[in-house]
């Protein structure tokens, strides 16, 4: 076995253990260090905790706090949704690689285009209320991001139009590389589609459904302003603002950027936490395969 | 094998991936945060003659007095031509203004002409330090002639030239108010007959006010051409959105009461909470709408679509007893020069050249719109609504635009917000009135040293 000096391992990971502190630790260690301070322009006293009290008792935040939460229930959705198309697609349907790129195509446009033409469909006589009065339904032809009743519900439709693609691919490449002898094996012995798709292809999918809802998860806490400031702006009211749009909103827009950062250090702690969570759920479900 | 020759599993991959793009999740949002200081060239300062540079001009103002592009692009090739400096001129996005150069001032990285909005949208920058006066920079006849209002100065100082005024009001279709019976010559002054048109006009089938508010701008218009009438002065305004004057007493929030009236009567069109001002603003120029809130920078465009012979513009009709009540309000748009500009002799001789006689009578020639200035040869207007609009809403006696004193958590919170639930009926005009107190107290707690400048500001007010 080829020996080597205890430092050496060490001296090859420095360039990417410091590019990692630039890239990420340094604005991690700098927001932090804002949340504690009443930042005017580039800096600022050191105020303790008083950020994260005013943000905590914010009403706004809490409505913030409210719509991610809620934006998180279209995660099983994506998930329901990715696994079903991946798995007719997965049985060769015909035009299946068309359909392929059909449903991944809304991944490739960039959101702040997504959100422009869909506010333009949902707006009160946009062209979703058009079909609707055309087909004889105009009790379903509401204000769909004109109203608080409906704006949220508008916005989870389209973050999962667009989002659903990737995991569609990420699902359909997971079940192109299985071994097909067990669903056959299965076939043979009489299983239906609902039984492969429950005991074979669910479980051999298992680690992939869980990434993609990790990713999901992060998507709905951390990247959805981009369809927010493009659709509604947070609006009617405080109805679709979440915490992304309070971050920015108190940070470019009131100049509060100690608050900002607060908010920010609290939406960095839950996403660790369910990320945590989810990591220790699945090395214990990996703990279970191997015993 | 050793652990450092073993290969990646798949499962470990996407472990990684997915702790990799968890991390990269927050990058923006930390990004968003963070920001370094940077050094930057103090700049050369004073007035006089300077040796040709090159300029960095951050503007804005296309988007609301269509056809300026022109002037600006006319202005910079002139001045290169005259006096050999170049200036690069970047039109930002509206939401980028604000944001944008106070971003780039805490980063040192600025231009050396920003276009500034008038009052706190500027003066919040003022405080920092990331703006100078412009007392010592540009020539005390330019800071006096272009307009820039009471609301650009501080401790005395002035921190703007105007660029082009903008008067508030609403625009009104002439032919429409015809065919509802109404007299197009003698629009309604006061809330009564502003009522009975809009009954006349929505019998008629036609929307009475055309308008979008997803995006907040006309409830910001809408605030400044209503809550004036109950005010007696810029700085009651001041008052009340520092905490000092309350906004549930009645006649403070009676403009939100009058907003509800007008929703609940049916008078705006329907799809005003999924569209946006501009787009609202549309179906006036479109002749669906037969009025709509307005600044007098897109009366032009307005003539263009609807015929020069339909459009009538007036002052917001009255229901307050304040004294500013019945008086056209006017701000102005403006330019200033960062601390931290490169080169502020040629910045400063630029805005003086914006100024001159050639260039102020050239923004009418070249843009139908009317400078900020008052030596502009107003004889040059024939259009009779133009003309009119200046002598009322430029030359005549005006108010400040309230709004410029409007903290900006006051706009995201309860401006924006009671607009919107009012429209889309979902709040009323007293519990708009408890909002607007509420988040005015929570302005106080969050911003306890911003208070001590915007009282200050207010003392200034009195005395102007």
């Amino acid at each position: 076995m080829l020996r080597t000096r205890p430092w050496v391992p060490y001296a090859y990971l420095a360039p990417a253990v410091a590019l990692i502190g630039l890239v990420f630790a340094y604005p991690v260690a700098r927001v932090i260090d804002f949340s504690m301070r009443l930042i005017r322009g580039d800096s600022g006293p050191f105020v303790g905790r008083l950020n994260f009290e005013l943000v905590l008792e914010d009403p706004t935040f809490h409505a913030a706090l409210k719509h991610s939460a809620i934006l998180l229930l279209t995660v099983p959705v994506l998930v329901a949704i990715a696994l079903l198309v991946s798995v007719l697609l997965y049985d060769r349907v015909r035009g299946w690689r068309v359909y392929r790129s059909v449903f991944f195509l809304p991944y490739i446009l960039a959101v702040p285009v997504v959100g422009i033409v869909a506010s333009y469909i949902f707006t009160r006589n946009g062209a979703l209320n058009d079909i609707l009065h055309q087909v004889g339904l105009e009790r379903l032809a509401v204000d769909w991001i004109g109203s608080s009743r409906y704006a949220l519900l508008t916005l989870m439709i389209v973050i999962v139009w667009r989002e659903v693609g990737f995991g569609i691919i990420v699902f359909l490449a997971r079940l192109l590389t299985m071994n097909e002898e067990a669903i056959e094996a299965a076939r043979i012995d009489g299983a239906g589609w609902w039984a492969r798709l429950r005991y074979i292809i669910v479980p051999e999918l298992r680690g992939t459904m869980e990434f993609y809802a990790v990713v999901a998860g992060i998507t709905m806490l951390a990247w959805v302003f981009a369809y927010v400031f493009t659709l509604t702006k947070g609006g009617p009211g405080t109805a679709t603002t979440v915490i992304e749009l309070y971050i920015y909103n108190q940070g470019l827009r009131n100049s509060l950027p100690g608050m900002a950062s607060a908010a920010a250090v609290i939406l960095l702690a839950f996403t660790t936490v369910l990320i945590t969570i989810l990591f220790w759920l699945r090395a214990r479900a990996r703990e279970e395969e191997i015993a | 094998m050793n652990q450092f020759e073993r290969p990646l599993s798949r499962r470990q991959l996407l472990r990684y991936t997915a702790g990799g793009l968890a991390a990269a999740g927050f990058a923006p949002l930390v990004a968003a945060c963070g920001g370094d200081k940077e050094s930057a060239g103090t700049g050369d300062t004073g007035t006089g003659a300077a040796k040709p540079g090159n300029l960095k001009m951050w503007w804005w103002g296309e988007q609301e007095a269509v056809g300026i592009k022109k002037w600006v692009d006319d202005t910079v090739a002139k001045f290169k031509e005259q006096q050999g400096s170049t200036v690069k001129a970047t039109l930002l996005d509206t939401d980028a203004v604000i944001p944008q150069f106070t971003e780039a001032a805490a980063a040192g990285n600025v231009p050396d002409i920003q276009f500034l909005f008038n009052g706190i949208y500027h003066m919040e920058n003022v405080w920092l330090g990331y703006l100078d006066p412009l007392n010592d920079l540009v020539d005390a006849k330019v800071l006096e002639n272009s307009n820039a209002t009471q609301l650009s100065v501080f401790e005395g100082k002035q921190y703007r030239v105007g660029f082009y005024p903008v008067g508030f009001g609403l625009s009104y279709n002439k032919d429409l108010f015809e065919q509802a019976g109404l007299d197009p010559d003698s629009p309604p002054e006061d809330w009564d007959s502003f009522v009975d048109a809009c009954d006349k006009l929505k019998a008629k089938g036609v929307i009475p006010i055309g308008g979008g508010v997803k995006d907040g701008y006309l409830g910001e218009w809408y605030l400044v051409n209503t809550l004036t009438q109950n005010l007696d002065s810029a700085q009651d305004a001041l008052s009340l959105f520092i905490g000092e004057l309350d906004w549930r007493d009645p006649k403070y929030h009676e403009h939100w009461v009058k907003l509800e009236e007008l929703k609940k009567a049916g008078y705006f069109n329907d799809d005003i909470g999924s569209v946006e001002l501009y787009q609202g603003i549309q179906l006036y120029d479109t002749g669906k709408a037969a009025m709509c809130f307005n600044t007098t920078p897109a009366i032009p465009n307005s003539q263009k679509q609807l015929g020069a012979e339909k459009v009538g513009y007036m002052v917001m009709p009255t229901f307050g007893t304040g004294s500013m009540a019945g008086t056209p309000i006017t701000d102005t748009q403006g330019f200033g020069i960062p601390s931290k500009a490169a080169d502020k002799a040629n910045a400063a001789a630029f805005l003086e050249f914006m100024h001159s006689d050639e260039r102020v009578n050239a923004m009418w020639e070249l843009s139908t719109q009317i400078p900020a200035n008052k030596s502009f040869d107003a004889s040059a207007i024939e259009d009779p609504l133009l003309k009119t609009i200046d002598e009322k809403w430029v030359a005549g006696d005006t108010n400040v635009y309230i709004a410029d004193l409007m903290p900006t958590l006051f706009w995201t919170d309860a401006m924006f917000v009671n607009s919107q639930k009012i429209l889309n009926g979902e709040s009323t005009g007293e519990k708009a009135g408890d909002v607007a107190a509420e988040v005015t107290a929570k302005w106080k707690k969050q911003n306890p040293d911003l208070l001590e400048n915007y009282k200050t500001w207010g003392t200034d007010l009195a005395e102007a």
